[in-house]
């Protein structure tokens, strides 16, 4: 991610469409160099989301230069032909606009808000760095030391962080999903002018981009606009596909990390199909049924009940390449880790075995469905949302299938993810363990 | 749907919205926005941590965080799955201000949902039971604080800046969670909970006319009770705007810290204070965007750090005015000298008018999506402006106010609020490596171990 966000200071029950969850708001268009538009008038505020997608992440780096897509998608904000050095941000502040940016394993995301009058300007400084990016040697060290510093703070200072990279490091031993997509340090500090360069090559082509604007816009407007400024951009050959697929897992896998800490940390992985996968629904309410709300499995035991930790969460990945079943637990303090894991695996045992019941499916379902609505209430939200499901799912329509897809999924179905992917041979464990400092309790000093 | 008025130079406006004063003298402002079948409910309650007693810092937040675990109705489990059974959230939380209550239902389940928030805030059991496992996760949550040395460092600061007799400068941490009792959570909520003190704000798929009564009928059970009165006057050892004092520094000494969190402050400003505007204004251009003086220095300029800010605090009584930032330990001395020299900068050259003319139109820019956008940001919003006996003007008004700054006022509120004296430090890192430097911004240093219970500075 570009900045940190401290920086800156819903099977419709309803016979009425409302306005956000109404696909007919939506129209799209290609351009005839590939580059694909989404784009949904809503007027509410005067502002625009536009969100551009490029298909390419850390899985389409290699050893070496771990990390380039997201250094590169901080050099994006670093100057092209037009609009040189800090430009891109000094002209979009001045217009009333603000941007981030995102980098993951399968894409990277450039994230524009701004008032409906700057749509113009938008499009100007986005043609502008897609096509013409430059490289200045001295921007590029000076950056080189943002990067690190983000991945200071996000990893090395961070026990969550960085146990999450030594999790993903042991589940996958020959898919790029098992490197940081902050980038191994020594690759941040090696990164080359030529790699940098092949990587701009590579990713940034205009048929490797999705563009999803939401807000108040005129539809005919944003085409006339992208015909003038992005139509243009020729259109070259996209990352070459990614052959690596990760062999089965045949055993569990285990990595420890000691360290000074106050609590220590868990968690846990399982391999499972990619976003598009049929199972994915059925693995979402799996993940629902054990960690969403306080009445959910994992969470009504060890955090409530039984007081053994202060967090359980779980997550099902959506990713271009069969990603991972992530569990996360914190051990309260003064409680074994082994007995939250013991705990933990007999849960897993249960949905593994035996059938939730109807109700706890319809609760799952139905939070899924309002954690649904909630992302649909922001133009920002929503142009997320619309850009995701046209990479992952392959079609920007199949967001309004959300509630459907949850809808269809059975207690059979559970139980069968269950027991297809969250076995015990199939799990990586990664464990941090508080390296205990002794406590002192001096006065404070005060030296003259 | 109630749209924005917008042309290009115009005003935003807040959306329509009900308001009315129920007989136990709780507000309730009910407003409509049609985009997803949800309501989003914020109920307020004025006081917060400021009322605490001293010793029991952290009451506010178990209390919140008690409502829910059981009522006279339900247990603790039986309210969660009602909840989640609905799809709901409710989120309880306490801030310096306020305890609140936020809770957002499918707008067909506003009746059911209704009944499960009367019943938290009605008629909680705080069974002593329950209580012990709040406060004990509580104890728990304030150790791993220091796992996150970002966090730790903004905790410690409050509690060194402000100092222990300032209703501020008491951080709840693992000491004072350990001292509250069921007992005390009970008779907080008692005097807390009262329609004095309520205030009530919904925004969502809802009819505002049917709606309003259903509510009304409802909130207008909580009994009336004895409005909380605002704490007057602060500790004699806070600083204040003004006053030089000498420069304080304090180091939390993380010996296995790579990086240094680093935070330097003055005394700033009250949520009311009629240099508001001009104030946000000037610290946008110094701190508050990716292109403010400090994060383009610190970051982008010399790459000493991933960020940069100057943050004002909006509370009832005075706060501060901060720069915050971290960097590797080894350049923690560069970094920290960098950012006071900005600082004294900014006293002696102010802003020019380019860079007013840019934040004045990033903030109103930037303003409708932050603020009124989504249900939840508008509860906000709308409590916001009862919390602090602000009214409407507050929102309506805003782009003419910022208009109205010019850059002889910002310079003015530069000299008046920004001084690059008399300074309070707090540095979070590797102590070692960089505390004898630290001498040649004052010789007034405490450090304190991180390892060392709680998360104050002055035990």
């Amino acid at each position: 991610m570009r900045l940190a966000v401290a920086l800156l200071g819903m099977a419709m029950p309803f016979p009425v469409v409302l306005r956000a969850l109404d696909p007919a708001a939506v129209r799209t268009h290609t351009l005839q160099n590939g580059m694909k538009l989404i784009v949904e008038e809503d007027h509410d505020i005067p502002n625009v989301a536009m969100y551009l997608f490029y298909k390419v992440g850390a899985r389409n780096e290699r050893p070496g230069i771990t990390g380039i897509s997201h250094f590169f998608e901080h050099m994006m904000f670093n100057g092209a032909k037009k609009y040189g050095p800090k430009q891109f941000d000094i002209e979009m502040e001045k217009a009333g606009g603000r941007n981030n940016a995102y980098t993951t394993e399968d894409m990277t995301v450039y994230t524009d808000w701004f008032p409906n009058t700057a749509l113009r300007l938008m499009f100007d400084m986005e043609a502008d760095r897609i096509q013409n990016l430059s490289f200045d040697p001295n921007v590029i060290e000076s950056e080189r030391g943002v990067v690190a510093s983000e991945r200071s703070t996000r990893t090395d200072n961070s026990n969550y962080g960085l146990l999450q990279e030594q999790l993903h490091a042991a589940a996958y031993t020959a898919h790029p999903y098992g490197w940081p997509v902050v980038g191994w340090p020594s690759d941040i500090k090696s990164w080359t002018m030529e790699d940098l360069q092949a990587h701009f090559r590579m990713g940034y082509a205009p048929n490797n981009c999705v563009m999803v604007i939401v807000g108040d816009v005129a539809t005919d407007e944003v085409l006339r606009l992208a015909r003038e400024y992005m139509e243009p951009i020729p259109r070259h050959d996209p990352p070459p596909p990614v052959r690596t697929v990760e062999p089965p897992q045949l055993g569990e896998r285990r990595v420890n990390i000691v360290k000074r800490s106050e609590l220590p940390l868990q968690f846990v992985s399982y391999h499972i199909p990619n976003a598009a996968d049929k199972d994915l629904p059925a693995l979402e309410v799996l993940s629902a049924v054990l960690t969403e709300g306080r009445s959910s499995r994992l969470y009504s035991r060890m955090v409530d009940r039984e007081q053994l930790a202060l967090t359980a969460q779980s997550a099902a990945e959506s990713r271009l390449d069969p990603g991972e079943f992530l569990l996360f637990v914190r051990p309260r303090a003064g409680v074994d880790v082994a007995v939250t894991e013991k705990v933990l695996f007999e849960e897993i045992e249960k949905v593994r075995t035996t059938e939730i019941p109807v109700d706890e499916l319809r609760k799952a379902k139905n939070q899924l469905l309002t954690n649904f609505y909630r992302e649909m209430k922001t133009i920002s939200g929503r142009a997320n949302q619309l850009g995701t499901a046209e990479i992952f799912l392959g079609g920007y329509e199949k967001m309004y299938e959300t509630p459907s897809r949850y809808e269809a999924v059975t207690a059979a179905d559970v139980l069968r993810v269950a027991k297809t992917y969250l076995g015990p041979n199939q799990r990586t464990i990664a464990t941090l363990i508080p390296e205990i400092a002794k406590p002192v309790v001096p006065k404070p000093e005060v030296s003259n | 749907m109630l749209a924005l008025a917008w042309v290009a130079t115009a005003q935003v406006r807040l959306p329509q919205y009900t308001r009315q004063i129920l007989g136990n003298g709780a507000v309730l402002d009910v407003m409509a926005r049609k985009d997803v079948p949800l309501v989003t409910l914020r109920v307020t309650f004025k006081g917060g941590a400021e009322a605490e007693p001293p010793t029991l810092s952290g009451l506010a937040k178990v209390t919140a965080e008690g409502v829910r675990r059981g009522t006279a109705k339900r247990t603790s489990e039986q309210f969660s799955h009602e909840l989640d059974s609905l799809g709901a959230a409710f989120n309880t939380n306490a801030d310096l201000q306020s305890i609140n209550i936020h809770a957002e239902f499918l707008s067909k389940d506003l009746t059911t949902g209704l009944d499960l928030l009367m019943d938290a805030i009605l008629h909680p059991a705080f069974q002593e039971s329950e209580i012990k496992k709040v406060t004990a996760q509580q104890v728990d949550s304030a150790r791993a604080i220091k796992d996150s040395p970002d966090a730790a460092a903004w905790e410690y600061y409050r509690s060194f800046f402000y100092g222990p007799s300032h209703p501020y400068g008491r951080p709840a941490d693992e000491l004072s969670y350990a001292r509250i009792t069921a007992k005390d959570v009970a008779a907080f909520h008692k005097r807390m909970f009262v329609g004095q003190n309520m205030i009530v704000t919904v925004a969502g798929d809802v009819d505002p006319v049917t709606a309003s009564k259903t509510l009304s009928t409802s909130f207008g059970l909580v009994p009336e009770g004895e409005m909380y009165q605002w704490v007057q006057s602060v500790g004699k050892r806070t600083p204040v705007a003004g006053q030089v004092k000498a420069t304080r520094i304090a180091i939390i000494d993380k010996p296995d810290a790579t990086q240094t969190s680093f935070l330097i402050g003055q005394p700033g400003i009250e949520r009311n204070h009629p240099d508001r505007v001009p104030l946000w204004v000037v610290n946008t251009i110094f701190g508050g965007r990716f292109t403010s003086i400090l994060n383009d220095e610190l970051r982008v300029n010399s790459g000493l750090t991933y960020g940069a800010s100057s943050r004002i605090d909006q509370t009832h009584l005075p706060g501060r005015i901060t720069i915050a930032s971290f960097t590797r330990t080894e350049t923690t001395v560069k970094a920290v000298d960098l950012a006071l020299t900005l600082l004294r900068r900014l006293r002696e050259k102010g802003v020019t008018a380019e860079q007013l003319a840019s934040a004045k139109q990033y903030l109103k820019g930037t303003y409708p999506a932050d603020r009124l956008e989504t249900p939840d940001q508008l509860v906000d919003i709308l409590s916001e402006i009862e919390l602090y006996d602000l009214n409407r003007s507050e929102v309506d008004d805003l782009f003419s106010r910022i208009d109205a700054v010019t850059l002889e006022r910002a310079n003015q509120v530069i000299q008046k609020h920004y001084d690059s004296a008399g300074l309070t430090f707090l540095l979070l890192g590797n102590a070692a490596k960089f505390g004898d430097d630290l001498k040649k911004f004052g010789t007034e240093i405490v450090t304190v171990p991180i390892s060392r219970p709680g998360l104050r500075v002055e035990p």
